[in-house]
């Protein structure tokens, strides 16, 4: 059977140009085929680097250049249009606000699209759209992702500024695939702020925020209180209702691991089972159980860690042990090479 | 006696030399959110003068009984010395990613599988030299074999 790839559209697809229905039909493809969405995936990123390219401000030698290579007998009489200058300016000052003003009032409403079994809606800042148990709805987020919410789930827009997109889920699950800038996507719980930073995950939650981040692609930041769980993608993090993120765990970490993490704020004997259990990329437990632990077990998690990796250059027992910032972050960005 | 000890050192000191190396990890390794869909980031090691640094990888597979090669492009992350590997090698069949890399007179290879959940950490194969087709062909017959999942 032979396929239509989608490659004459791809970057207007990134630019958000096509309409709906060819969106979706562009979409449906990049699902199944490989090819299209590697090259999907290689105009966005192209279009990222741009974005981040620095400005340059035009040396102030070049204006110099610019008025020597001017004619002499330019220069030396008045223009006309320099006799006129200040007329010209005032006219394009008003012709500019009143351009500017007709545009604004006529700037379409920013309102994400929202995909039903019942057809398109569109949702803005402020409104709930809430799923039954027989029912999903899938809402594009700006031009940055998706967020599919599952039956049963109840999800407030919160702000949708091209800076700032964020929800609230009050209940039930969303799968979110995002990919944009960090910092841009945020979902609110009652207990604490999945801060997206590049990725796809599902997040599910009660009512009063217990639940489950499972991260499938890149990285997800679970942030309460100035607590906060780095969770990478093949990992998951408990939350908890007045509580904020558990510790992560990748998926395949052992069991009497993963059980003993459940209770590991209530069992003392839960750590020895922790660290008996835990293998090289179970250090991003590890790691995140050094903020969790008293000075004592601290010590112990410590030396777990040092024998499963080598400690890096600059970070130190006594820094670590006294939670010191900058050297947890070191040590992190040397154990995420592990995990 | 001078002589002989300036001969030994000689001959030692390319195998007492720092070699290049590569490692390899997730794409939260990178720091780098443009590299969340890829399918590994890896990272060099040992090489005094990046401006002598050459990366270059290839998809090894087999689809069908028919072997496949495709060339790879290695994205650079903001961060030095650090890559992206994006997956834009077929969905059917087996595959391992070769990597080659060289600085001046060293050299690096690496053999990373990959299986249905992404990269095969624990099986990937590092070598102080490019890899050999024949150490291609093994690391992709264990998968074919089921031996890397």
């Amino acid at each position: 059977m032979f396929t239509r790839h989608v490659s004459d559209q791809l970057a207007a697809h990134v630019d958000g140009q096509l309409d709906t229905l060819e969106a979706r039909r562009v979409e449906s493809h990049l699902a199944q085929c490989q090819h299209c969405r590697a090259e999907h995936e290689q105009i966005r990123f192209g279009m990222m680097c741009l974005e981040h390219l620095p400005t340059a401000e035009a040396p102030a030698a070049i204006w110099v250049s610019i008025a020597e290579s001017i004619p002499e007998r330019w220069l030396s009489r008045p223009h006309p249009f320099q006799l006129w200058r200040p007329a010209f300016a005032a006219l394009a000052a008003i012709v500019a606000v009143s351009a500017a003003y007709w545009l604004f009032s006529r700037r379409p409403e920013t309102r994400w699209e929202v995909i039903e079994r019942h057809g398109v809606a569109r949702i803005g800042a402020g409104e709930w759209i809430e799923t039954d148990s027989s029912s999903s709805a899938t809402i594009k987020v700006g031009q940055i992702g998706s967020v599919e919410l599952a039956p049963n789930t109840r999800l407030r827009v919160v702000t949708e500024r091209p800076g700032e997109h964020r929800v609230m889920l009050a209940r039930g699950a969303i799968h979110a695939n995002i990919s944009a800038p960090p910092r841009l996507f945020f979902v609110d719980t009652a207990s604490g702020t999945a801060v997206d930073l590049g990725c796809e995950y599902t997040l599910r939650t009660d009512q009063a925020g217990a639940g489950l981040l499972q991260v499938t692609r890149g990285w997800v930041s679970f942030q309460w209180k100035g607590l906060e769980s780095l969770v990478p993608a093949g990992a998951s993090c408990r939350t908890y209702a007045q509580g904020g993120p558990g510790v992560p765990c990748f998926d395949d970490a052992p069991e009497p691991l993963k059980m003993a993490l459940e209770s590991f704020a209530t069992n003392s004997a839960a750590l020895d089972t922790i660290l008996v259990e835990s293998r090289v990329r179970d250090t991003l437990t590890l790691w995140h159980l050094l903020w969790r632990a008293d000075l004592p077990n601290r010590g112990r998690i410590y030396e777990r860690m040092a024998a499963l990796t080598a400690v890096p250059e600059g970070v130190s027992r006594e820094e670590v042990l006294k939670l010191d910032r900058g050297t947890l972050t070191r040590w992190k960005d040397e154990l995420a090479w592990t995990w | 006696m001078w002589r002989l000890t300036i001969a030994i050192l000689a001959i030692a000191a390319p195998a007492m030399a720092e070699g290049l190396t590569f490692t390899i990890g997730g794409p939260v390794a990178s720091q780098d959110f443009h590299f969340k869909a890829a399918v590994f980031v890896f990272r060099t090691a040992g090489c005094a003068d990046s401006g002598k640094l050459q990366v270059s990888a290839t998809a090894e597979g087999v689809i069908n009984g028919e072997r496949r090669s495709v060339a790879l492009k290695v994205l650079p992350a903001s961060k030095p010395g650090v890559y992206g590997i994006y997956q834009t090698w077929p969905a059917e069949g087996q595959w391992v990613v070769n990597l080659k890399g060289a600085c001046g007179n060293l050299g690096a290879g690496a053999i990373v599988p990959i299986g249905p959940k992404g990269f095969v950490r624990e099986s990937a194969k590092f070598f102080p030299r490019t890899a050999t087709g024949g150490e291609i062909e093994t690391s992709l017959k264990a998968l074919t074999q089921g031996e890397n999942k």
